[in-house]
């Protein structure tokens, strides 16, 4: 393109023939730059392994935090399983309309196991497992009601969906009142949901120093240049030829930074499964600590990239403007 | 070809570098613009190289106003023409190859015409055996011959020079000016800065005065307006 000179075109422009041809050596041209901008990193292996290095740290913080809180909930989901709800029978009920209610709840399709407990079995089991034998003896009557113990099916057994079987159990009329126990569970779930909230705001700081990071390297980068670019600028650059391999180090950067969290990550994990396994067998239970999945390190690498892009082009954009050739 | 109608040029802070210029440089000619230092010259240059706008009058090339052009089409403009600065202004990172292809890999030449061309520049500045030096290692005649290569390899219609002679001695000067002799044969037009009258009084060539801003002795000048 000539402005100046209509008749003028460049050797470029004749050689392309069609607009397919020019769209794939846009693209290669892109990619060539992309692979310039790496061999440019390397040059300077110190200062770029240092970038790197603080970015990797940065972002195996928050990738750490998010497998915390993914491990515990694999823990939070296993006891979740055990919800069990207890209902009372009213003491005016006969045992045959006792049998009835037993028989009408294993009807239920959220029901999977009903068992019953009678309140002479109960006190059986209660003088034998409180230690207060000798105590009860001295009672005239069982004060202890008529128990049924109803499992629900899996699909009704989170806090929520069992919660609302016990609402719709209650509603029975043999039955005085009933229990989930799940005071524990719902404490447990807001500790859980106390702790994504702060891992998600320290992953939002870290995050953001991530982006800054990475755009004041660039921008260090861009004063370290600015020769060059009033150079570029003096023999006809457009803003966009300037701007390109900033931007791709600013990539690079978030591509092997992700990389770095992740074997991080992965190390960390590696060292302290062996602990984990110990503690679990102290225990007398198996736990195995969960890893990054494919899609998960996918998406880290994915996210630290957006962020060197977005740092890099925050910095081009404010600082190669101002770079204009004065000297002639 | 360059056609300045009474263009002035006052920096911010009141300084007057340029003050109702007007002179019309033909295609196809050579000529010199001459001048103390801060007579205007360089100044006069960066009009036409877009670096600076002027605070009044118009500047054409080749009958286009520069007025017309927006920023971001300055790079396109500036492809036109070639510039040579006085100190060479070289990336003293890359290679002589580099530094010369510099113009050729910004317009997205194919890579094979992109070595044909720059070694076909180099050879015209006798430095073909220099291209994979890096600029430091060349004498300062060398470097402002690489400073030439660079600014003809896309084969400008337009050259500028500013002060090409300014550091080198005679001999090396009456080389640089013979090959801008050469280029100026094969059409292109060429306008060259300097100081070093000596060397100007060889040579039959038009050539403009700037005293204080102001044109003098160009009586083509008046007689084009």
């Amino acid at each position: 393109m000539s402005l100046l000179f209509k008749g003028r075109e460049s050797q470029n422009e004749r050689a392309k023939k069609s607009f397919i041809a020019a769209g794939y050596f846009f693209v290669l041209n892109i990619f060539r730059q992309g692979i310039h901008s790496l061999g440019e990193m390397w040059r300077t292996p110190m200062a770029s392994m240092m970038t790197i290095a603080v970015l990797g740290l940065s972002l195996t913080l928050p990738a750490t935090l998010y497998l915390v809180v993914k491990n515990v909930q694999q823990i939070n989901s296993g006891f979740e399983e055990a919800a069990e709800i207890s209902l009372f029978v009213k003491e005016s009920m006969s045992g045959q309309e006792t049998q009835t209610l037993v028989k009408r709840l294993a009807l239920y399709p959220e029901v999977d196991k009903v068992t019953f407990i009678s309140k002479q079995n109960a006190l059986v089991e209660f003088k034998d497992v409180s230690g207060f034998g000798q105590a009860l003896e001295y009672l005239d009557e069982n004060p202890l009601p008529d128990v049924v113990l109803i499992t629900p099916t899996s699909r009704h057994r989170q806090a929520d969906a069992a919660r609302a079987l016990l609402a719709k159990l209650e509603k029975e009329r043999e039955v005085d009142f009933g229990k989930l126990d799940i005071a524990w569970l719902e404490r447990l779930n807001a500790l859980l949901s106390l702790l994504k909230e702060s891992v998600i705001t320290i992953a939002l700081l870290l995050l953001t120093s991530v982006t800054l990071i990475i755009g004041n390297t660039i921008r260090l980068s861009i004063m370290d240049k600015k020769e060059e670019i009033q150079v570029m600028k003096l023999v006809g650059a457009t803003n966009t030829f300037i701007h390109a391999p900033f931007l791709w180090t600013g990539i690079w950067y978030g591509i092997i930074g992700g990389l770095f969290a992740f074997i991080c990550v992965a190390l960390m994990m590696w060292w302290l499964g062996a602990a984990v396994t110990e503690v679990a067998g102290v225990y007398q239970t198996h736990f195995d600590l969960i890893g990054l999945s494919v899609s998960e390190f996918g998406s880290l690498v994915l996210l630290a990239t957006t962020l060197g892009f977005v740092g890099s082009y925050l910095s081009v954009n404010r600082y190669i403007k101002e770079i204009e050739p004065d000297k002639v | 070809m360059i056609n300045f109608q009474q263009v002035s040029k006052t920096y911010p802070g009141g300084h007057r570098a340029l003050e109702k210029v007007s002179f019309h440089i033909r295609p196809g000619e050579l000529a010199f613009l001459t001048g103390h230092s801060g007579a205007g010259k360089s100044t006069l240059l960066k009009l036409i190289s877009l670096m600076e706008r002027p605070s009044a009058g118009k500047v054409l090339i080749n009958g286009v106003d520069l007025s017309a052009v927006k920023s971001r089409q300055i790079p396109y403009v500036r492809r036109d023409i070639g510039i040579i600065f006085q100190n060479h202004r070289l990336l003293e990172r890359h290679t002589i190859f580099d530094n010369v292809a510099l113009p050729l890999v910004i317009e997205g030449t194919h890579h094979k015409q992109i070595a044909k061309r720059v070694h076909g520049a180099l050879d015209k500045v006798g430095l073909l055996d220099k291209v994979k030096c890096h600029p430091s290692t060349l004498s300062g005649g060398e470097q402002q011959r690489v400073g030439i290569a660079r600014a003809i390899v896309n084969s400008p219609p337009l050259l500028l020079a500013d002060e090409p002679t300014g550091n080198l001695d005679p001999e090396l000067s009456m080389d640089i000016l013979r090959l801008f002799e050469d280029f100026n044969k094969h059409g292109t037009t060429v306008l060259i800065a300097t100081h070093d009258l000596g060397l100007i009084s060889r040579m039959r060539y038009r050539s403009l005065t700037l005293k204080e801003g102001r044109m003098s002795q160009d009586p083509l000048a008046e007689a084009s307006l």
